[in-house]
């Protein structure tokens, strides 16, 4: 049966009841402070041991507030959600870890070799560990895995996963812990890829499942360091911890089974219930609150992270091709009429970044280039007054007859959008511009928006592992999106993008990714706002070792309640 | 008895083409609307599929089709009974509303008896506290329960009893607390239609001559109130307490959202957001036969409170006019 009857606590314990008071005491102690030391000792001496830090205390059962679980449990259909993400995370593994700064490092692939060109890679796996349901987790396995992410099932409606290099021509085992995977074309990215939130390794056994049995989380194997003890669907899931699990990534310190017993993610789709459900005890943690709700959360002595993703900062990507932005004085002037400071003091907190460049500066090839948009509006409006945008009495600027007009389209995924771009709306209408606000649920937004060519602009929120994926997003090269309306028109654009994408060396990819960074910012591409930060959580002050990845996703495998 | 079984034959045909109908308006309205839950997830920013990649799967679901083709073979399982696959989960339909029907189930059957308990303690009132400032009290209670929003009622439940005085946890919302409260908030402003109708229809009888004459006789107020004027007074109550399984379905969203229970008001809800069209077809459907069979107890019920209403045949024409005083 799909959904077992709620039974979010093993018997026994009521965290409820004996945690205001061990809250008080710690706080009467001003454990905070001591904690902190406690967890750092520890932290230092488990990564040797390769265990719970001292001072943890075994055990222990968390509740996650969520506002959605998503749509469906079918891994590649669902791994790419912001929602499942983190279930995922806890019930699979990945045969490599990529942390916060986009740094790789083994995990279920123990090493792995690359020829000189970059099209094939040798894999070789850690022995010994196993799916849930018994089987192993063998090169067989991982081949399995690794055409099902490039190749999707389309006979049963399973998607391939997006971000997977389209240059995959096939995988195979040489022996039972060595898997080689060939390219059609230079792929440096492919091994961080592998630490992409898609990447999940399951069972051969769930793979081969029709759509329903697959759609059923409970008949979902992983190899990770929880298993679904239930699920009910629009309700929670049910995680209980894996008492043989002894694999985890080495980059978090520890190896063996997890501390926590059980984590229970339960829907609560209302944003201050789930806030006000933390403040009186009755969850441990919680996901995607209002960035207004931080500051209280934090006074209150919860831990409040806004873990930034590998990716692109959060910005407009320009149309070239439509009017007024075919005109490169009005994108440069777009880009220098954003006042950034004002956006991250107005609708954000300070845990909010500035933008560097147009990906964020947590990965590893990114270099900065503030000095490509700053505020200036002097500048815009002269950019604009040479190009002919004639100012009118009312302000507005138009250019034989032809009004000086933007619209605007709030994007839906991100809560924050709407205040931004009302915000930019008036910064850009100080220098001239003529701006509309169209906003659409995600649904209509998924209609009108996403992909509609004829649109002068698109806010960009998209998460990447491997800065190599870039290159090929950018013009139409490889089925590319063509991000400017560009095409294959732009020659610098053209060279830089080759140069990344064909890299067969990191060094000589930063360099041109570096080159790349100058040449779109400069030309008023891409206009970056801030960096993005789309999953925040808050957890309960006593839950120690909280990890966050590469992707932004809290991960409680290594985490403790304080003793 | 002939009479009988042809006028449930009659009441039974209905019912069908009703469900019917509504399967198939539910499915023109939502293949007007523009995008689809498969198309929607695959365009979702993140995912960077291809349009040959988006095509092979879009036209696993067969989204490609004309929408007459997808209609006649929604109709063609639906007839049989196969409710068809959400596009959303990939679950069966059947499975997902067997999954959240009990929940829903508790918490309409709990509202409605919330709302009659509520309803009849109102009506009481009216009638037995002092004329002046007891009755007036009682008698604006109706207006009163109707003009606060469900959703507000809700959550002034949850912050009070389940986060300052921990009588439930958010968490648990199939608790026999967190399911009182749910159906609280569910059944106050339901039960302010009842109280009202309750109200005027005892205010009606009571101002007869036969209550004249019974209370002249001596008859105590208790008494006549039970023997004499509840049953007639009852019969407009039916009718609004029929109506008002409609108001519970659509009432349930809400308070389903606010409670974190899942039930057929989350299915639903997710559905729409999605445009996930069989699960939505399926719980119109189903709205559709609970409405029949409940408007059909009711015309059942009709004769047993009202000896007027004898025969089944009249039944159509219910005397509701008393209803508004």
């Amino acid at each position: 049966m799909t959904s077992s009857t709620p039974d979010p606590l093993p018997s026994g314990s009521t965290p409820g009841a004996f945690r205001p008071t061990r809250r008080t005491v710690s706080a009467v102690l001003g454990a905070g402070a001591v904690g902190t030391i406690l967890s750092a000792c520890g932290g230092g001496a488990s990564g040797s041991s390769g265990s719970t830090p001292a001072g943890a205390k075994q055990g222990g059962d968390i509740v996650f507030l969520i506002d959605s679980l998503g749509d469906t449990w079918i891994p590649n259909n669902s791994a790419i959600s912001s929602f499942q993400g983190n279930v995922w995370g806890h019930v699979t593994d990945k045969l490599v870890y990529v942390d916060g700064e986009g740094k790789v490092t083994p995990w279920l692939a123990e090493k792995w070799e690359q020829n000189a060109n970059a099209t094939e890679f040798t894999l070789h796996l850690k022995s010994g560990v196993t799916f849930s349901d018994g089987t192993a987790l063998d090169a067989a396995a991982v081949v399995a895995n690794l055409d099902y992410w490039a190749k999707g099932q389309a006979d049963k409606g399973v998607n391939p996963i997006g971000l997977f290099p389209k240059t995959y021509l096939q995988a195979s085992a040489a022996d039972a812990s060595t898997v080689v995977v060939e390219f059609s074309a230079p792929t440096l990215g492919f091994i961080p890829t592998l630490g992409y939130h898609g990447s999940i390794l399951i069972s051969p056994k769930t793979i081969a499942l029709p759509a329903e049995g697959q759609a059923d989380l409970s008949q979902v194997s992983g190899s990770g360091p929880f298993t679904v003890k239930s699920w009910k669907e629009g309700d929670e899931v049910v995680l209980v911890k894996r008492a043989d699990y002894a694999w985890g990534p080495q980059a978090l310190g520890k190896s063996d089974a997890a501390a926590l017993d059980s984590i229970t993610y339960k829907i609560v789709k209302e944003s201050s219930l789930r806030t006000a459900s933390l403040q009186s005890n009755q969850a441990d943690a919680v996901f995607n609150a209002t960035p207004q709700e931080l500051d209280g959360l934090k006074e209150a002595g919860f831990e409040v992270a806004t873990p930034r993703y590998l990716g692109f900062t959060h910005g407009y990507r320009l149309n070239t091709s439509v009017a007024p932005f075919d005109d490169v004085a009005v994108r440069q002037a777009f880009q220098h009429a954003i006042d950034r400071d004002e956006i991250l003091s107005t609708v954000y907190t300070s845990d909010w970044k500035k933008a560097q460049s147009f990906i964020q500066s947590n990965v590893p090839e990114a270099t900065d280039h503030s000095a490509e948009f700053t505020y200036d509006a002097a500048t815009a409006n002269s950019l604009l007054e040479q190009a002919g945008w004639v100012k009118g009495a009312d302000g507005k600027r138009s250019k034989g007859g032809r009004p000086l007009s933007v619209t605007l389209f709030p994007n839906p995924y991100l809560v924050t959008s709407q205040a931004i771009d009302e915000l930019v709306a008036q910064q850009l209408g100080k220098v001239g511009f003529t701006v509309d606000l169209q906003t659409f649920d995600v649904v209509t937004y998924g209609q009108r928006v996403s992909g509609n060519k004829t649109l002068s602009n698109y806010e960009v929120t998209r998460s990447f592992i491997d800065v190599g994926t870039v290159a090929s997003i950018l013009t139409s090269a490889n089925k590319g999106e063509d991000w400017f309306g560009l095409g294959e028109s732009d020659q610098t654009l053209n060279h830089l993008r080759d140069a990344v994408a064909g890299a067969v060396d990191e060094d000589t990819r930063r360099t041109s990714v570096d080159q790349l960074q100058q040449y779109v910012l400069e030309q008023g591409l891409f206009i970056p706002l801030e960096q993005i930060v789309q999953r925040i959580y808050a957890n309960r002050s006593d839950l120690k070792g909280v990890t966050y990845n590469g992707v932004a996703y809290a991960n409680y495998y290594a985490a403790h309640l304080e003793a | 008895m002939r009479g009988y079984a042809g006028f449930a034959a009659r009441r039974v045909g209905q019912a069908v083409v009703v469900v019917l109908l509504a399967y198939v308006a539910t499915f023109v309205v939502i293949s007007v609307l523009p995008g689809d839950p498969v198309t929607n997830t695959l365009r979702n920013p993140e995912n960077g599929f291809t349009e040959d990649e988006i095509a092979r799967i879009v036209s696993y679901y067969g989204l490609d089709q004309p929408v007459v083709v997808q209609l006649w073979e929604a109709l063609s399982r639906f007839v049989v009974g196969d409710l068809g696959v959400s596009l959303r989960s990939n679950r069966p339909v059947s499975q997902s509303i067997a999954e959240v029907l009990p929940s829903t189930l508790t918490l309409a059957g709990g509202a409605l008896a919330v709302a009659i308990v509520l309803a009849a303690v109102v009506a009481a009132a009216t009638q037995f506290l002092p004329r002046g400032a007891g009755q007036g009290v009682a008698r604006s209670l109706p207006s009163l329960f109707l003009s606060v929003p469900n959703f507000v009622i809700g959550l002034v439940l949850i912050h009070v009893f389940a986060l300052k005085l921990g009588l439930f946890r958010v968490i648990d919302p199939d608790s026999a607390w967190a399911t009182a409260f749910a159906a609280l908030a569910l059944g106050i402003p339901v039960s302010a239609q009842l109280a009202e109708v309750l109200v005027a229809g005892l205010d009606h009888e009571s101002r007869q001559e036969y209550a004249s004459v019974a209370r002249s006789r001596g008859l105590g107020r208790t008494r006549l109130l039970l023997r004499h004027l509840l049953r007639p007074s009852s019969l407009p109550v039916v009718t609004v307490l029929a109506l008002t399984v409609g108001e519970l379905l659509g009432g349930a969203l809400i308070t389903e959202t606010i409670f974190g229970r899942a039930g057929i008001g989350s299915l639903v809800e997710s559905s729409v957001t999605t445009q996930d069209l069989p699960v939505l077809q399926a719980v119109v459907s189903l709205a559709a036969v609970v409405f029949v069979v409940v408007n059909l107890l009711a015309d059942l019920v009709y004769p047993l409170l009202d000896p007027r209403v004898r025969t089944p045949r009249t039944t159509t024409a219910r005397p509701v006019e008393v209803s508004v005083a």
